[in-house]
């Protein structure tokens, strides 16, 4: 037989690792820099674009699509070529594909400490930038897929098959929840509000903790751990059941982050049993991982990149016990809102994403610069620096974030809060604070020491060739699987039969309902009867499928995109406040609108949310608990995910204007204690009034009921409205012109609460299917 | 999923880049925790949604908001002038009102009681009554179009008694309550 020498594309791989390295001590750089504000209010140096409220989100955004984005696109360019044993398909589209990420990563870097951003959580970015996002990763993904088509080995390995889930995904996932319309060249609003909003961003904003820190990574794994203990995977078949399992229940359970609001009572039962559900699948992965490790646990001693995986895999392990435990309705109205989730988080970026970066790290840069590691010391020292500084990160994140939950909510005797001054959680968890930012600053150190020691490694070496011999087929290879043998087979009719009955049986009413649970249950236990009877035929049929890139892909889409459509579209289309009566939210004035747009810039939402739960704690705290109806008009919705301050859904008219002017100069003037940053420039900013008219005309396309005015108009109500704000704080002193910042975010912040009746004629009243999915039962 | 061409326990025979898979049995603690945690959830959305048996949030914890009412009615009546007067002359008291005036009055009206956004409290002009009684009332309803919030449902009838007894121990133009 004849055979061909390919050539693999390494250069794109060793340029991902490098920018995956270095993005990787930024992001944790700024990561210890916030965590310090939090501590330390000083460390926001007054200025604009070093407040926290604009830093996390380059925090976030830099650890996840930066940091973990270039090592993923490392790993996956370095395991898919050796695992199709063919080159990548296009050097070119390689090299877009990293220059472009790198282009949007500075992009990223400039505009969110500038203040440009979307307001939405791991979605901040403008629109210029979102459309760059996602032409680059459709670059990705066409030489990926190209790479499958033209690959010289037939059967796709499971590391491939979460790749593909991967890419598919985050496509569906980025495109949906980045719908916007532009009112300028670097604002936009996106197209859903309130609730929609809230709905479609945790789907996103969970998967892409599923899809872009979880499934590639586990990919990785599944290459990089076999390789590096030299021992074969534990079990075809627990990967097959994991895979399938993961990817189908993952995308269900972003309303987690949603329970006890004003989100429909289904969709919060929904968040919860599929993250129950999601346990196992998850713990699947982790004992492929730790049980390939069987016969190779004496190499942990001396090897760096087992000691990494193996802990690596562990702590996945542990977010993800932890995960279905803290999206337990009653543990969540403990944690929710609190330190425990930012610790949760981090058990999971620092010791599953980075110490599975470091381990891919130190297997393959040797090897890409045909040379050996330059200090197997000091990667020990990185492993245990980093231990260290996880566990202190994460302890003391629970320590506080318990410590808040419980005080927040405690009640004495007198049926009133034991607490009364939020500061008090505030300043009680202070020196936990300080030992998780200590614990983060030596996580942080053991890193630079990864990247010092890799880049010894390189300077010790040259980028090796790596090449490979194969066959070339003297027949066309035999065709895969068609559609109809792919998706009309008796596996895949089972599962689709199961979930329509299951569907119909939980949304439906009455006799439907028991019929379609009788008939989910049957076809469970006919599954399980023909599976026992056929299963060597569902197995080669599974095996044939490998060999067929498309079809493989169509199944994981379908998978993915289901629980989506159940969960989003009934809100989108149906009205989703026929359950509501009485409260309406009113439409913002112009300057209001302007109030809340500086609102979403200075990244208030990072530590104040406007969301009262429906619990006791905080309705006592902060009044009734909050409904639908409240923030129909909010794009972006802001309930926010994290209370380092106070909720402000109806802080409207609690203090005088003077208080909130005093209080966004110097915070600690009104309350004594506050790590809150000062806002010194909103005194002396103009409001971009001129802005508004753009902002409003996008605004009543989105269906939001402004009246109809020119530009002059409600640039001449907004200095009326601002006027009056501006004299009432002249009676305390204070002179400041009405076209200032902070008058409109006071005006804004005056507001917050402020409902009106529904208007008439109120919605249709239909009790049918309509009312069912909008949560009125 | 035992096909003839290898062992179930076995190893399979194809190797991708090196890597070899071995086909072994899902544990079996591992198959009771999947299908245990679908067979609670399906419990649970039964329970709760199948048999209706699920509140909306605003009604359920307006439910238990009243519950706790109706449990601290006895404990939360405002205590007579006379009484916040006896307190102000306890020190414990006035400590305890001197902790939370600090930290949750000083804000407005100035750790001096001097005023600032709020009133002046260490003089003898009151604009809602400078008698124990009314200014415990004025705490507890606060003064809402000028600002003040109603400290009652956050404070309670205990911490707010105190702060009077501080307020009252810190101006000596209160007088004593006759009765």
């Amino acid at each position: 037989m004849n055979t061909r020498i390919v050539e693999y594309n390494d250069r794109v791989v060793r340029q991902f690792v490098v920018a995956s390295a270095f993005w990787g001590v930024v992001a944790m750089l700024a990561g210890v820099l916030i965590a310090g504000q939090m501590a330390f209010y000083q460390l926001n140096f007054g200025t604009p674009w070093l407040t926290f409220g604009r830093l996390r989100p380059l925090h976030t955004n830099a650890a996840i699509f930066a940091f973990v984005g270039n090592m993923i696109f490392a790993g996956v360019y370095h395991s898919t070529q050796r695992l199709t044993r063919t080159r990548l398909a296009s050097d070119f589209l390689g090299a877009l594909h990293f220059w472009g990420w790198q282009a949007i990563i500075v992009g990223a870097a400039i505009t969110l400490p500038l203040g440009l951003t979307r307001g939405k959580e791991y979605a901040e970015l403008i629109w210029p930038i979102n459309i760059a996002v996602t032409v680059i990763w459709v670059v990705f993904a066409i030489n990926f897929f190209w790479t499958l088509a033209v690959r010289n080995e037939k059967s796709l390995y499971v590391a491939i098959w979460f790749y593909i889930a991967t890419i598919i995904t985050v496509t569906m996932l980025y495109i949906v929840n980045h719908l916007q319309i532009p009112t300028s060249l670097l604002h936009s609003y996106p197209v859903f509000g309130g609730v929609q909003d809230a709905l479609v961003q945790w789907w996103y904003g969970h998967n892409a903790v599923a899809f872009f820190l979880t499934t590639p990574i586990l990919g990785i794994m599944y290459y990089y751990l076999p390789k590096a203990a030299e021992r074969p995977v534990y079990s075809y078949r627990l990967s097959i059941v994991h895979f399938w399992s993961l990817v189908f229940i993952y995308i269900w359970a972003g309303p987690h982050h949603l329970l006890n609001t004003a989100l429909p009572e289904w969709l919060q039962t929904l968040g919860m049993i599929f993250s129950l559900m999601l346990w196992a699948p998850s713990w699947g992965g982790m004992l492929n991982g730790l049980l390939t490790l069987r016969g190779a646990w004496d190499k942990l001693r001396t090897d760096p990149v087992l000691k990494f995986f193996a802990a690596g895999v562990t702590f996945y392990g542990m977010a993800t016990f932890e995960g279905p435990l803290l999206a337990i309705r009653s543990v969540n109205a403990l944690s929710h809102y609190t330190d425990w989730t930012i610790g949760h988080v981090h058990a999971g970026t620092l010791g599953w994403n980075s110490f599975m970066a470091a381990g891919m790290f130190y297997w393959l840069v040797p090897r890409l610069y045909n040379t050996r590691l330059h200090s197997t010391r000091l990667a020990d020292l990185h492993f245990w620096t980093g231990m260290i500084g996880i566990l202190l990160y994460v302890a003391s994140m629970w320590v506080s974030g318990i410590a808040q939950g419980l005080m927040l909510g405690a009640v004495t005797p007198e049926g009133v809060l034991a607490y009364p001054n939020f500061i008090e959680a505030v300043t009680s968890t202070w020196a936990m604070l300080v030992t998780r930012m200590v614990g983060g600053a030596i996580f942080l150190a053991g890193f630079v020491a990864m990247f010092y020691n890799l880049l010894r490694t390189i300077r010790s070496g040259a980028p090796a060739t790596s090449t490979i011999e194969v066959p070339i087929p003297s027949v066309p290879p035999r065709e895969g699987l068609g559609l109809v043998r792919s998706f009309f087979n008796a596996p895949v009719l089972y599962c689709f039969l199961l979930m329509l009955f299951a569907s119909l049986w939980g949304l439906g009413r009455g006799m439907l309902s028991i019929v379609a649970f009788v008939l989910m249950v049957e076809t469970a236990l006919a599954a399980m009867i023909h599976m026992s009877i056929a299963g060597a035929r569902w197995s080669d049929w599974y095996e044939r499928l490998l060999e067929s890139w498309l079809p493989f892909s169509v199944l994981t889409f379908v998978a993915v995109a289901i629980g989506g459509m159940i969960q989003i579209l009934p809100t989108v289309f149906l009205n989703q406040t026929l359950n509501e009566d009485g409260a309406w939210q009113r439409v913002y004035t112009p300057l209001e609108l302007a109030g809340r747009d500086l609102y979403v810039r200075e990244g208030c939402y990072t530590c104040h949310s406007q969301m009262i739960r429906s619990l006791v704690g905080d309705v006592l705290r902060y009044g009734p608990s909050g409904r639908i109806a409240e923030s129909l008009y909010d794009f972006p919705y802001q309930w926010g995910s994290k209370r380092t301050g106070p909720d402000l859904e109806r802080v409207g008219s609690k203090y005088p204007n003077v208080w909130h002017f005093q209080h966004l100069l110097d915070p600690r003037s009104t309350s004594p204690g506050s790590t809150m940053p000062n806002y010194p420039w909103l005194l002396r900013q103009k409001t971009d009034l001129a802005a508004l008219e753009s902002k409003i005309s996008v605004q009543r396309r989105l269906g939001v009921p402004f009246p109809q005015r020119s530009g002059d108009e409600i640039v001449a109500e907004s200095l009326a409205q601002g006027k009056g704000i501006a004299e009432d704080l002249a009676k305390s002193g204070i002179e400041i012109a009405p076209d200032r910042e902070v008058i409109a975010l006071i005006a804004y912040l005056q507001q917050l609460g402020k409902t009106t009746e529904a208007p008439n004629p109120r919605p249709a009243k239909n009790p049918g299917l309509a009312a069912e999915l909008s949560g009125r039962r | 999923m035992n096909t003839p061409d290898h062992d179930p326990e076995g190893l399979r025979p194809h190797s991708y880049d090196g890597i070899q898979e071995y086909d072994k049995r899902l544990p079996n603690w591992w198959l009771f925790t999947l299908y245990g945690a679908i067979i609670f959830s399906i419990g649970y959305w039964a329970y709760f949604h199948w048999t209706g048996h699920i509140q909306d949030g605003w009604v359920r914890v307006q439910g238990q908001i009243d519950a706790l009412k109706l449990a601290a009615a006895g404990n939360s009546a405002a205590p007579e002038g006379r009484k916040l007067w006896e307190m102000s002359r306890e020190p414990e008291v006035v400590a305890a009102g001197e902790k939370t005036f600090m930290s949750t009055c000083a804000a407005c009206h100035g750790a001096d009681l001097k005023g600032g956004i709020g009133q002046n409290l260490s003089d003898a002009s009151w604009v809602h009554g400078g008698t124990p009684s009314e200014i415990y009332t004025t705490i507890t309803q606060g003064v809402l179009d000028k600002g003040m919030p109603s400290w009652g449902p956050l404070l309670g009838a205990q911490r707010i008694s105190e702060l009077v007894a501080f307020v009252i121990s810190k101006n000596p133009t209160i007088a004593e309550p006759s009765e």
